[in-house]
Parts: C-alpha cells; structure tokens; sequence
C-alpha cells in the first residue's frame, strides 16, 4: 500500500485530476475506502481549514479544495455499501422562509461538508415545515438556518417552535447565522448556537456534537 | 486693461473611455437578452410579457434591447429631491453630487460608552438630527435596525422617527408594498397629499434585486408602487465581485447593469415617466473574510466606471456609496478608507451618494464617523471646486505692495489676504492644525475624540424645526393603525 501523501497533498493544491487519480491508485493498493476518506479526504481538508482559519489561504483555494474532495467521493461512493459512510454528522440546512437570499448558506455547506459532515441543503424559502419534514425523513445532528433580512429572522424562531410542536426539538442541535443574527437572538429563541461566518460555523458545529 | 476671466476647471476623474462603455453596456444587454433573468412577480411577469419578452420556463425571461431603450428614453434624466418642507434641496442632475448616511446597519457605536451595541429607535432619531445638523450632509437613511420596534413594521416605524427628526430628504428602506404603503402615507401627511408629494418628493426607496439575476416578488411590489405614486426609487442588486457577480470588475459591472435595467423597464412600464435612480452596487466579496467590503478600491472605482457610463450612455443621475470603511474602531484604516470613497465619488461626480458614516463593513453605524466625513467632504470639494484665476486671485497689486512696501511689510498684515483667506483657504474644524504644545494642553485628543464632542454638541444643540402637532398625531395614528 502506498502512503496517502500524495492525494493529500493534492487535494490541499486542488488539483482535481492528481487527486482523482491517487484515489483510484489508493483503492487499487488496497487501502480501505472509509481511510481514504478519514485520512486522505478529510485530513487533507481539515489541513485546509486550518490554513484558511490562519488567513494564509483565501476562499476560492478552500473550495477549489472541497471541490476537490467532492470529486475524490465520486471515486469512493460506490465502493461504499449503503449507509456505510461514517461521516462527522448530518445537517440540514437552509435560508428561512421569505429570505432568498443564499451565498453564506452555500458557502458554509460547502464548508461543513469538506470537513465531513454530510449536507442536506433545502435552499432558500424554506418553511418551518420543510425543516420539519426533512428532519423526521433524515434524522439529522444539526439543524441549521441562514437569514439576511432582519424581517425574516422571525422565521427562524418559528422553525424552532415547529421542531418542538413537531417533538424533534430535543433530537437535534440548532444552528444560526447571517448578517442580522446575533448571539443575543440565538440565546433569545434557544438555539443551540450562533456562528458569525462560515469558518467558524465549521468550528461550532463539531464543538456543539462534541466532536473533534 | 481688460479683467481676467477665465472659467474654473474644476477636475473630474474618468476611468472609463466610450469603447469601454460601449462594451459593457453591450455586455449588459446581451445578458438580458441571451440569459435572461427570474421574475417572480406574476404582475410584472405579464407587463415584460406583453412588452415583448420571451418566456423560457416558469417564470424565466429574455428581454429584447428595445425594451432597454424604451426606458433610457422614457425615464427623467433629473430627478429633483425637495426637503420636507418643499424647498428644493437636491437636483440630481449631470455632475451634483450628495452625501448622506446609510441603512440597515444591526450595531452602532454608543456616543458615551464607545462600545458598539445592538442599534435602538432613539440612535435612528439621534442620526437623522445629527445629519440635520451637519453642512454636508444633504439627507439621511436609518444608520440602523432598531431591536427595541416590532419587527413586521420595523421600516415605518424607523421612516416614522426620521421624520420626527429631521426636515432633510429621507432615503428609506421598505420591505414589500405593505409597509411601504404605510411609509407613504405618513409621507403625505408631512406634506399635506398625495399630489403634493409627486410634485415636492422628500424621499427615495432604496430596494435591492438578488444577484444573480433573481427578482423576488415583495421587491417588485415596491418598485411598481414606487413607479406608481412619482416615488423616486433605486434598485441596486448587490452584485458585488466574487459574491453575486464574477470576480472580475467588468462581468461585475455588466451583471448589475443588466438587473438595474430590468428594475427600470418594470418601474417604466408601470409609470412612464417616474424618477429613477440608477445604478447597482458593486463592490467585491473579500476573499478571506467573505464580507462585502465597504473600504475597498473597488466600489469606488466602479462606481466612477458608471458615473462615465452615465455620461455617455444613459444620462440618468446615479446611486453610489463613500465615507464608509470595514475597519471596527474608527482609526487610521476607518479615515483612510472614508476619505478614498469620498474624494473619488466627488471626483467622478456620483449623485446621490449614501452609506457615509459607517463601520465595520456596514455593519455598525458611528455618529463620529458621519462626523468626520462632514468635514472630509468639505476638504474634498475645496480640491474639486478647482483653482479660480482672476486679477484678484493672481493678486499682482497684492504681491507689489508686500514686496515694496518695506520693513515689517508682510502677506498676513495686507488688505487682500483679510479680504480673501475665508474662501481662499479650507477651513478645517476638526481636522487639527495646532503647535504640538497647545495640542498637548487641550487634552493630547485624537480625530476620533474631536468628532465625539462635535457629535454630542450637536446633538445637544442643533435645533430641528419641529413638524407641526397634527402631522405628529397623524403618523401615531397610522403607527397605531398596525
């Protein structure tokens, strides 16, 4: 078996083409898919994270990075059986109803997903229902709600009594960002936290499962 | 002999030649007409529609540059802001230019404390007397979302306190045609009628589209009100580089073209004629901290590209952004970044120039910021405002007296410098000038500490000519009417 330097190295570079290659290389070697993510992937990631958090690289490096790893998983996934893929936890995510507003929301799903979590976006306009719904059919670890507006951050108090009408409230944590929101209004309406960007929610989100 | 008369210069900076112009326009058009955009107001939808845009899904449309020129066409070219008490104030025209503050802001930074804190209705009531008080200052926004007002009405109430203390042009935020038809009404009650406030409008609407290309339907609703009623309005998407528009300043500035010109033939066709502000705002996303930035070379040299763009294409005044910085404390970063959007929107003639007054990438709003920028623009203008020549500024009569007239025969003791150092020099207040000693004995202060005290002696001392009693009542009534 070959060490995983190379398709680190790679990924961290975001040279797709490399990467995708040393993945299949890793398979054929005889490495373990589920160690190629943790070692390869999702090390590599956590090396770019780091990076990012120390402002020695800029943001289209660190997604150029997780687009990078995103096309190592297509490599992987098949080799996986179904719902064998251990990832850091799941998460719903989306912008509240009446706010159509999404770059932060898809910049901190990226983000969160290069670090390991596993992603359901609901997009923009999502409703206190949609969260639900999604949450009963995916039992995630996170619940995480994006607002620009300060007119639409009402939503995300309602979400929060919907996941309790709902008795999903305790099951899960409950995330909250965007230009408006404070830390202040995130004690206000019990979430679980509040991150100010997306780096940080990265941070807060393994810090609120506990997780390294 | 005969006198010298010769016509001030006053400089003006071009960054854009007509090629250029030419080329993003085309840019513009071609994205409007080969991309199209999503309009999600099914009113609107249906007036593009019968226009002569093509449908291409749902609620995607392609708009014909005809359409484009219709409206250049139609919209006035001059669009004229009264005070509210219907003087004239500000003809947004050619090359004036207007500074005043800035929305939205979540945090301000407290006059007594210095610690920045969640904004409340009282910071939007201290702002708006403080640009009432302020020279060059010539209208004022909200500097803030107040958390001590219900949310669903947070824009009328905020419009509401403006106008309880201020008589300046207002600029204001609404959230759908709901709460804007409030605003307007308490519009007219300032005023004393609908007619009264087509013909004398004291305040413009400043709503966004959603980059890329996205119009959601509470947006519209303002837009065709605005359009409606002779409401001056502005529809600035935030296509910001790197953020909702390409990286590169160019697509940037096509982008937001493009979505300026779809809010323009709405607003056209829904009121031919009605005012128009033009412009999108396009700064650039910072690539490691992912704000919009508000200090960056890039706002200002884009909107010096449109103020080109302007003059040799679309002839209608412009919105554009200075006096603002993403510094958190105001330092030598927050004057710095101020003093490059001022001088360069002054230089490019912008029109209708807001945000001034803000920190931390328009997140925190500062009564000592607005302060400074006061003066700023002062020092600005006494630069733009050229250098007069004349027998009495190339003061030749002057210059033989001193010379020959002896001992102790001095420029300061000479008729001509007592008749004319007031407005042949910059006069600066706060900017300081002292001996090293004096400033050391009236307290070592900084900018910062200067403006404080200049914030708070206005504050305390500048009197608003308060509105009259039934006009008090009736914006409670429409507040309480909910």
């Amino acid at each position: 078996m070959t060490d995983l330097k190379a398709l680190t190295e790679s990924v961290i570079k975001g040279d797709i083409g490399t990467a995708t290659t040393e993945t299949q290389h890793a398979v054929e070697t005889g490495h373990n898919p589920q160690d190629i993510l943790d070692k390869g992937l999702i090390g590599a990631m956590d090396e770019v994270g780091e990076s990012f958090s120390k402002g020695k690289i800029f943001i289209p490096q660190m997604l150029r990075s997780a687009k990078t790893m995103q096309e190592c998983m297509k490599v992987l996934e098949p080799l996986f059986q179904k719902g064998d893929i251990t990832s850091k936890g799941k998460v719903i995510i989306g912008t509240v109803k009446g706010d159509l507003h999404d770059i932060g929301k898809n910049l901190v799903s990226m983000m969160m997903e290069g670090a390991g979590f596993t992603m359901f976006d609901l997009g923009v306009n999502a409703s206190p229902e949609r969260f639900v719904q999604k949450a009963q059919e995916i039992e995630p670890d996170i619940v995480a709600m994006s607002a620009l507006l300060s007119t639409t951050m009402p939503s995300m108090r309602q979400t929060i009594e919907a996941l309790k009408q709902a008795s999903i409230r305790g099951k899960v944590k409950v995330m909250i960002g965007g230009a408006p929101v404070t830390e202040k209004y995130a004690r206000e309406i019990e979430a679980d936290c509040y991150a100010p960007d997306a780096g940080s929610a990265v941070i807060k989100a393994k810090g609120i499962l506990g997780i390294a | 002999m005969k006198p010298i008369e010769i016509p001030t210069f006053q400089p003006r900076l071009r960054v854009l030649d007509r090629q250029q112009a030419l080329a993003i326009h085309a840019a513009a058009l071609e994205i409007l007409e080969k991309i199209g955009f999503k309009m999600e107001h099914p009113g609107a939808l249906e007036m593009l529609i019968d226009a002569g845009c093509k449908v291409t899904g749902g609620d995607w449309l392609k708009l014909p540059p005809y359409l484009v020129e219709a409206a250049l066409a139609s919209a006035p070219k001059q669009i004229v802001l009264y005070d509210q008490r219907g003087n004239r104030a500000m003809p947004l025209v050619d090359g004036n230019l207007f500074y005043g503050t800035g929305s939205d802001a979540t945090f301000t930074l407290d006059l007594e404390t210095g610690q920045r804190r969640r904004v409340v209705l009282k910071d939007v009531a201290n702002f708006a007397r403080l640009a009432d008080g302020l020279e060059n200052i010539a209208f004022t926004m909200s500097m803030g979302n107040p958390e001590d007002v219900p949310v669903e009405d947070i824009y009328v109430h905020v419009f509401a306190e403006m106008v309880r203390n201020t008589n300046k042009p207002i600029v204001f935020i609404a959230d759908s045609g709901r709460d804007i038809a409030k605003i307007y009404e308490i519009a007219c009650q300032v005023v004393g009628g609908e007619e009264e406030l087509r013909d004398t409008p004291f305040l413009l609407n400043y709503s966004e589209a959603i980059s890329p290309l996205h119009f959601p339907e509470n947006v519209m609703e303002k837009l065709i009100f605005c359009a409606e009623k002779g409401i001056p309005i502005c529809l600035p998407s935030g296509s910001n580089a790197g953020g909702g528009a390409p990286i590169t300043l160019a697509g940037a500035m096509a982008l937001g073209i493009a979505e300026n010109l779809v809010g323009l033939v709405v607003h056209q066709l829904a009121g031919k004629g009605s005012p128009f502000l033009f412009g999108p705002n396009v700064s650039t996303l910072d690539m490691k901290s992912t704000v919009v930035s508000y200090g960056c070379p890039e706002w200002s040299l884009t909107q010096a590209a449109l103020a080109d763009m302007r003059d040799e294409i679309y002839g209608l005044p412009i919105w554009a952004y200075a006096g603002a910085s993403d510094a958190k404390v105001m330092d030598a970063q927050a004057g710095a970044e101020a003093m490059f959007s001022i001088i360069s929107s002054m230089l490019s003639r912008c029109n209708l120039i807001h945000d001034v007054g803000f920190l931390e990438y328009g997140n925190t709003s500062s009564l000592e910021m607005v302060t400074m920028a006061n003066e700023l623009i002062a020092m600005s203008r006494f630069f733009t405002e050229g250098i007069p020549i004349n027998d009495e500024t190339l003061a030749l009569e002057a210059i033989e007296r001193v010379v020959g007239g002896g001992p102790g025969s001095i420029f300061l003791m000479d008729d001509h410098t007592f008749e004319h150092f007031m407005q042949a020099q910059f006069l600066p207040g706060l900017l300081d000038r002292n001996r090293y000693d004096p400033w050391k004995e009236a307290g070592t202060t900084d900018l910062y500490q200067r403006c404080n005290l200049e914030a708070k002696r206005i504050l305390a001392g500048h009197p608003v000519d308060p509105k009259a009693d039934e006009i008090l009542k009736g914006i409670d009534r429409i507040l309480e009417g909910g």
